[in-house]
């Protein structure tokens, strides 16, 4: 009788186990080939049917409310079909089936998707669109300043359809169990902060973790607020001005003082949503709709006032979400027709009360659905009108900034940041140069 | 009975060799060229398969490594630049040697834990396969649960491990925000989760070691510690090599333990090399220093696994 390993030497060969040791190997290697496949859309269909990529923008009843809108479409001898596509990989997605032209005619998707796909030559200007919106008078209803950032050289790249604002949120029981006033410039930021430190509160709460970009963006709105910015008016990289150097002093004096969680680096959205549920948080940047997004609709979470910066600059960044026209479509018309049809739609989702950003266009603002809420009113009243974008100083808006934003270089000097493991203008110095590696002419 | 004798014993049992056994070797047989043409047609079908499902994306990867496009277009050739510019990139080393401690960690730390298991769960306890059953969970689950677990009861000061440290006086660990803390957070995690499957590989290989083998060894005056370090290790070397090899591929290519946890922070301490091909690839879009990585990673994996086999080869001629 003999006693023999699982695995019996006969039935492994060298060879064998070299074929197999290389298959599991280049796992990582096919991963990151880019060999995902593209989601197709779902009613394909003969001639003249409209593909319309979404976004999981807001809870799945959003989506059933974005697809009943876009069939609805009957236009230009053309229907639409309604695909969701996963925020995972997303880019992935759109640039496999954009390659294999199996991709939409029209979709939502990242704020800066449309800027990298017209660089390809893959998208299609919404001159006619915007002509059109001129003549239905959708062009008025814009909100001042939400169009601008999609003109390029060659012609209106997107059209926005929704804002994603930043802007500081407060808890109103925390500052009264301080005894403080609510922040109304920098050194006030700081004292409220410090106040707030002393009843188990952070005076800028943020998070830094996996998938969360809202210390990045608190990063660059501390910036703009400072009358800084990323890019130079002509778009030029321009991290190292004194305004900046400035503003991240200020952040570093906010960590030093403990009124940053020591934390927040590694806190997801979640995390960040219960350090704001549980009391711990007391003022920070957020987005719109904090207290249904925490749960929290006691009306104790309050959106504040914009704080004036040093220099009396007053600023916060949004990302202007929007939709695009894809060259690859059945009909240019057809698409131009259905994109036209689907803003004038869009007051439903609102008055649905399913979306959690602003909308673009000002009868929306004035809905009773929205102007309920006055943390809604406040947003669209108070910080929309010093709303700047990502590519500030500048305007315009181009395929760099999505390496910018999410992108590791910015990651990577918020988290040195929040955790003080540098000085300023050290910090800065890296992040200018990390993004210069990966920013293309 | 001399020490020779149970030495002798031993050997015998460690070559799988029972009591009364002639310990008969392999015997090669010499194929027919028949039998080999009809292996060749035999094999022909997966191997035109393994080409088009592997050969295509690798060849493409090479093209997109020695290019700087991005993920629609091909751009322009480079050569080897976009090896070099990894290979010169202070983060590339960074996310090397993070990947090696993981990987280290990732390996031993599983097996220790799970031939320890496996040991454990050999001897006849109440309720034994439920305890395998349960112990198998870690495995089972999916990492996106796990970790989001994991992260709920280590993210924040409030959370329920840093308050048990806090409530017995150790102070308040930042166990994801802390470099060195999110490093092992991250390394412990991967153990929990991988040690199932070195349990059920070392389990199937110690169910298949004759117990006659201990009884004699026993009656040769071998003590228990020389019974598992003359016996039972060297009878499930095959076993462990193997494992070995395939929680290194495990934990090199493992994307989501790390990703999900910490997204590769704080300040990229958690940061492994296939995490960094992925943010390479999808954050910063750069498409060809991101595939370069991965290329670097699949060399350095088909080193170790050969190496590792050799291994595997040397422990059979045993």
């Amino acid at each position: 009788m003999s006693t023999k390993p699982s695995i019996a030497s006969s039935a492994f060969s060298r060879r064998g186990f070299l074929g197999f040791a290389a298959a599991a190997a280049s796992v990582p290697l096919l991963a990151a080939c880019g060999g995902g496949s593209a989601s197709q859309g779902g009613g394909g269909g003969a001639g003249g049917t409209i593909k319309f990529w979404d976004m999981p923008w807001a809870t799945p009843a959003y989506n059933d409310a974005a697809k009943k809108i876009a069939e609805g479409f009957s236009g230009a001898n053309s229907k639409a079909s309604y695909q969701i596509i996963q925020w995972n990989n997303f880019y992935q997605t759109f640039s496999s089936a954009i390659a294999s032209k199996t991709g939409p005619a029209v979709s939502t998707g990242g704020g800066f998707q449309a800027f990298q796909f017209e660089k390809q030559g893959q998208i299609a200007y919404a001159d006619k669109v915007i002509e059109t919106l001129k003549k239905n008078g959708q062009f008025d209803d814009f909100l001042p300043g939400v169009l601008d950032p999609f003109k390029s050289d060659k012609g209106y790249v997107a059209v926005p359809w929704q804002l994603d604002m930043r802007v500081f949120w407060y808890r109103k029981s925390l500052f009264e169990k301080a005894n403080v006033a609510l922040p109304t410039d920098w050194p006030s930021l700081l004292e409220a902060g410090k106040a707030l430190k002393k009843v188990g509160a952070f005076g800028f709460t943020t998070g830094a973790g996996s998938g969360n970009n809202y210390a990045n963006h608190s990063m660059i709105m501390m910036m703009v607020n400072n009358g800084g910015g990323v890019f130079t008016k002509d778009g030029e990289l321009d991290l190292m001005n004194d305004r900046n150097v400035e503003a991240m002093e200020f952040v570093l004096e906010l960590v030093s003082n403990g009124i940053v969680d020591p934390a927040a680096v590694s806190y997801t959205t979640d995390n960040m949503s219960a350090q704001w549920k549980d009391g711990k948080a007391g003022y920070g940047l957020f987005q719109a709709n904090v207290p249904q997004r925490v749960g929290d609709t006691s009306g104790d979470l309050l959106v504040a006032d914009p704080i004036t910066g040093p220099h009396g600059d007053k600023a916060t960044i949004v990302f202007p979400n929007n939709i695009m026209m894809y060259t690859n479509t059945p009909s240019q018309e057809a698409s131009e027709a259905f994109l036209v049809y689907y803003l004038g739609q869009l007051k439903e989702l609102w008055r649905q009360k399913l979306m959690s950003a602003l909308p673009v266009f000002k009868s929306i603002t004035e809905l009773p659905e929205f102007a309920s809420d006055p943390n809604n009113v406040k947003i669209v009243k108070d910080w929309q009108p010093i709303a700047k974008t990502f590519a500030s100083q500048g305007n315009t808006l181009n395929a760099n900034l999505a390496a910018l934003d999410g992108g590791q270089a910015l990651n990577q000097f918020t988290q040195t940041i929040i955790t003080g493991k540098s000085d300023a203008k050290t910090a800065l110095q890296t992040f200018q140069s990390a993004l210069e590696s990966v920013l293309k002419k | 009975m001399t020490t020779t004798t149970a030495q002798s014993g031993l050997s015998r049992a460690r070559k799988g060799i029972a009591p009364g056994g002639t310990g008969s070797g392999n015997r090669k047989s010499k194929l027919s060229a028949q039998t080999t043409r009809t292996f060749f047609w035999l094999l022909l079908p997966s191997v035109v398969l393994l080409v088009l499902i592997h050969g295509y994306p690798l060849i493409y990867a090479a093209v997109q490594a020695t290019h700087d496009g991005d993920l629609l277009q091909t751009g322009d050739f480079v050569a080897g630049d976009n090896f070099a510019k990894v290979l010169s990139s202070p983060a590339f080393w960074k996310a090397a040697q993070f990947t090696l401690m993981f990987t280290i960690v990732g390996v031993f730390g599983s097996w220790l834990v799970g031939l320890g298991l496996a040991l454990l769960l050999r001897t006849k306890i109440p309720a034994g396969g439920t305890f395998k059953v349960l112990l198998l969970l870690p495995w089972v689950v999916p990492i996106v649960v796990s970790s989001t677990a994991w992260n709920w009861l280590v993210a924040t000061p409030d959370s329920l491990i840093p308050s048990l440290f806090r409530n017995l006086g150790l102070g308040t660990p930042l166990f994801l925000a802390d470099p060195n803390l999110a490093a092992i957070t991250v390394m412990v995690f991967k153990v929990w989760v991988s040690f199932p499957f070195m349990m059920m590989m070392i389990s199937a290989a110690l169910a298949s070691v004759d117990s006659t083998v201990y009884e004699a060894a026993s009656m040769d005056g071998a003590t228990r510690w020389q019974q598992f370090s003359q016996i039972t290790l060297p009878l499930i070397a095959r076993s462990t090599y193997i494992s070995w090899i395939l929680m290194t591929i495990f934990c090199v290519n493992d994307f989501p333990t790390i990703y999900l946890l910490t997204g590769g922070g704080p300040v990229n301490a958690t940061t492994s090399l296939v995490v960094l091909a992925y943010r390479t690839v999808f954050q910063d879009f750069a498409t060809g220093p991101g595939v370069a990585i991965a290329f670097l990673m699949t060399m350095t994996l088909v080193v170790i696994s050969v190496l590792l086999y050799r291994q595997i080869r040397k422990s059979s001629v045993e």
